[in-house]
């Protein structure tokens, strides 16, 4: 009998661990269910890091609007700064407990984060969710979103680089990589530079380069593989060089975007390639620009094709409000949201806002040039290890700028070493 | 169990669990291809790593700028803070306040001290290229071939002062017997301080060379603030190359190869220079 007892007892400890465990394990992972639930069904805290840029500000000014739908959801932000958020963001999909509910990607990160497991499958929300019309999105910006053929995440706010100028300096928007050389020459005074460069190492250099060899005519891909050793490339290249010696200002070999928005809103450079929302950034009469504000314009880069780059949301594994998450997802990046988001000045990723009256009131041109440039981008890099692969070729075209090595030993280097990189 | 092995016990724990855990937790993934976002996939490879750590280019060039980093950067601190040692002890007023105002460099964060040289070199927004403009000159500070240079410039701005503090207390505690007959004797300053000074201070030398190394060997603020490793692979240090390979591209596995084979480099440096400073003790 006292045998009996103490096998009971066992037995009831076993399945109380067993209950206890069970327990932990649902309350760390919550899974989005895939029926698009219904506003009022839905309640949550979402707690998500956000870079500290004007689109931030801008969706936390729509939260009350979200609420006014969700009273039960609680959108918690939290605020770093770029070099942060892929760190914080590892540690929280690799924690126990996550930090983040939500999340929003770079670009270079979707396909690891998709392959690494990290960020949860969409499609099935998507397809669950009434007129949500993920078609809507311009497809270059789609795209990114999507891994082996599943959507991991959906379309925030685009970053698509275009030519920015000033309207009273320049007379006709440059065609081609020739004539914008040309021009950036012939605008090139002691006082100002013809245009402010971007060679900084890594990402920006590639992300600046990668326009060029747009516009000679190049891709970064051939059939699948990284392809720079090509006469469009070296001509792109020596361009480049050639253009930061006639034309940049002096020792801005270090410059990123920042610097040369600096240089171009006090005057000292008459272009920039450039994020399309620095356009309104510079135009601000409150801004930096002072008397110059209103004479800024954006062209998409000349050929016609530029260097895409996005941010997308997207709903970590571990999330612990992943119904709570898409309920937000899905109601900023649909097209009412959009059409929200857009009117408040944020960067357009739906074709349909290009036609909504109410973003497109302020500054159609404006809105009309962003669609043509977002109907012709390509982002730097496709598939995995895009970082490393983007810093790797960023590397290698810095090292030609600085006269450490040729044009043709930098191309082939880059191109080898993104081909290596990629195939890991 | 002994007394005093009791007494080293509380000790003995937190160096486990604070150093020794961490180091062979390093020891084990860099003997596998653990990468973060490919951890499903994680298997022992054996010295792999390690042969492909000495097999890049990349990695002997970023000892090699290390290793230039450390010695110039030393080599101008210790000269440097050895000539204001001496200057602060001879001198006879507001003695505490230059010290303490001396020092102050060393107390600020490194990283703010990058942020703050960045912009204090920054073409458009610095000081210095806006004062050297005026004089027409133009001197580009991370330009190829001068990044380098200006990042030492950073750390011997920050670091002289703790080679000062350290000197000021050797030659303070030095005895004066020997100073006082080599002025007796009529010996020239210079003759005493190469003589004397230079050689009762040794010991002191070598551990504030010693100290100041190592912490050199760790640069990676500066450039993580101002050139991220360029231009090109210019200011790539081994620790930023090990920060971009384990944390940028998720290679933990490689990350730590590369950590233990610059401890073993560490090692071995440190243990020769101490056998040094112990044969210096024992036949100065």
């Amino acid at each position: 009998m006292r045998k009996l007892n103490k096998v009971a007892k066992l037995a009831a400890i076993s399945a109380a661990v067993a209950v206890v465990l069970a327990g932990c394990s649902s309350s760390s992972e919550e899974t989005a269910t895939d029926t698009g639930a219904a506003a009022g069904a839905v309640s949550g805290t979402v707690r998500v890091l956000m870079e500290g840029v004007p689109d931030t500000d801008i969706v936390s000014g729509l939260l009350a609007d979200f609420n006014a739908e969700y009273p039960d959801v609680k959108v918690e932000f939290e605020t770093a700064s770029y070099d942060q958020m892929r760190d914080k963001y590892v540690a929280s999909f690799t924690a126990a407990e996550p930090s983040y509910d939500l999340a929003i990607l770079d670009n270079p990160w979707v396909g690891d984060f998709a392959k690494a497991g990290f960020v949860q499958p969409l499609d099935d929300l998507i397809a669950a969710t009434d007129g949500y019309d993920y078609a809507d999105f311009t497809a270059p910006l789609r795209a990114i979103g999507e891994s082996d053929g599943k959507v991991y995440g959906v379309p925030f706010y685009n970053y698509a680089l275009g030519l920015i100028y000033r309207s009273d300096l320049v007379t006709a928007e440059p065609a081609t990589l020739d004539e914008l050389a040309a021009t950036a020459k012939s605008l090139t005074t002691a006082d100002r530079a013809g245009i402010a460069m971007q060679p900084q190492k890594g990402y920006k250099a590639f992300e600046e380069w990668g326009n060029f060899l747009f516009a000679a005519g190049g891709s970064i891909y051939t059939d699948g593989k990284v392809k720079l050793t090509t006469p469009e490339a070296k001509k792109a290249m020596e361009t480049y060089i050639e253009m930061y010696k006639s034309s940049a200002p002096k020792n801005s070999l270090n410059w990123g975007p920042d610097d040369a928005l600096r240089s171009a809103s006090s005057d000292k450079s008459a272009m920039l390639v450039s994020y399309n929302w620095m356009l309104p950034k510079l135009n601000n009469p409150d801004g930096d620009s002072g008397a110059l504000a209103g004479k800024f314009k954006l062209a998409p880069i000349p050929g016609g094709k530029q260097v895409l780059g996005s941010w997308h949301w997207a709903i970590p594994t571990n999330s612990n409000a992943s119904d709570a998450a898409w309920a937000f997802v899905s109601w900023i990046s649909s097209k009412s949201g959009e059409s929200k988001r857009v009117t408040a000045g944020g960067a357009p990723t739906r074709t349909s806002v290009f036609t909504d009256p109410a973003a497109t009131a302020k500054d159609p041109d404006y809105l009309a040039t962003i669609l043509k440039i977002l109907s012709n981008a390509e982002p730097l890099c496709q598939g995995s290890n895009c970082d490393e692969m983007i810093t790797a070729v960023g590397t290698e075209i810095n090292a030609a700028f600085a006269g450490e090595k040729s044009v043709d030993d930098a191309l082939a280097a880059a191109e080898e070493q993104a081909n290596k990189i990629q195939a890991e | 169990m002994s007394f005093r092995l009791k007494l080293m016990l509380p000790l003995l724990a937190v160096f486990t669990a604070s150093v020794g855990y961490p180091l062979l937790y390093a020891f084990y993934l860099s003997l596998t291809n653990y990468k973060i976002t490919a951890r499903y996939n994680t298997r022992l490879v054996g010295l792999k790593q390690y042969i492909a750590t000495l097999q890049d280019p990349n990695y002997w060039n970023a000892l090699q700028v290390t290793g230039t980093f450390v010695l110039l950067a030393v080599f101008i601190e210790f000269w440097l803070g050895l000539f204001i040692a001496l200057a602060l002890q001879k001198q006879k007023r507001i003695r505490n306040f230059t010290r303490s105002f001396l020092l102050t460099p060393m107390f600020v964060t490194p990283i703010a001290i990058g942020l703050l040289f960045r912009f204090l070199l920054h073409q458009q927004l610095g000081v210095i290229p806006t004062f050297l403009d005026k004089f027409g000159f133009s001197y580009d500070f991370f330009g190829p071939g001068k990044a380098l240079y200006s990042i030492i410039f950073i750390d011997v701005w920050q670091w002289t002062p703790f080679m000062v503090l350290l000197l000021l207390a050797g030659l303070e505690g030095l005895s004066r017997s020997p100073f006082e007959a080599a002025k007796v004797d009529g010996a020239s300053a210079f003759f005493t301080f190469r003589k004397i000074t230079l050689p009762l201070l040794v010991p002191v030398i070598s551990v504030a060379v010693l100290i100041r190394a190592l912490d050199a060997m760790k640069v990676f603020e500066y450039v993580f603030a101002i050139t991220r490793g360029g231009p090109a692979i210019q200011t790539m240090t081994i620790q930023y190359y090990t920060y971009q390979t384990g944390i940028q591209f998720y290679r933990l596995g490689l990350a730590s190869a590369m950590s233990y084979l610059l401890l073993i480099i560490v090692m071995v440096i440190v243990v020769i220079l101490f056998k040094r400073i112990e044969s210096t003790r024992k036949n100065p």
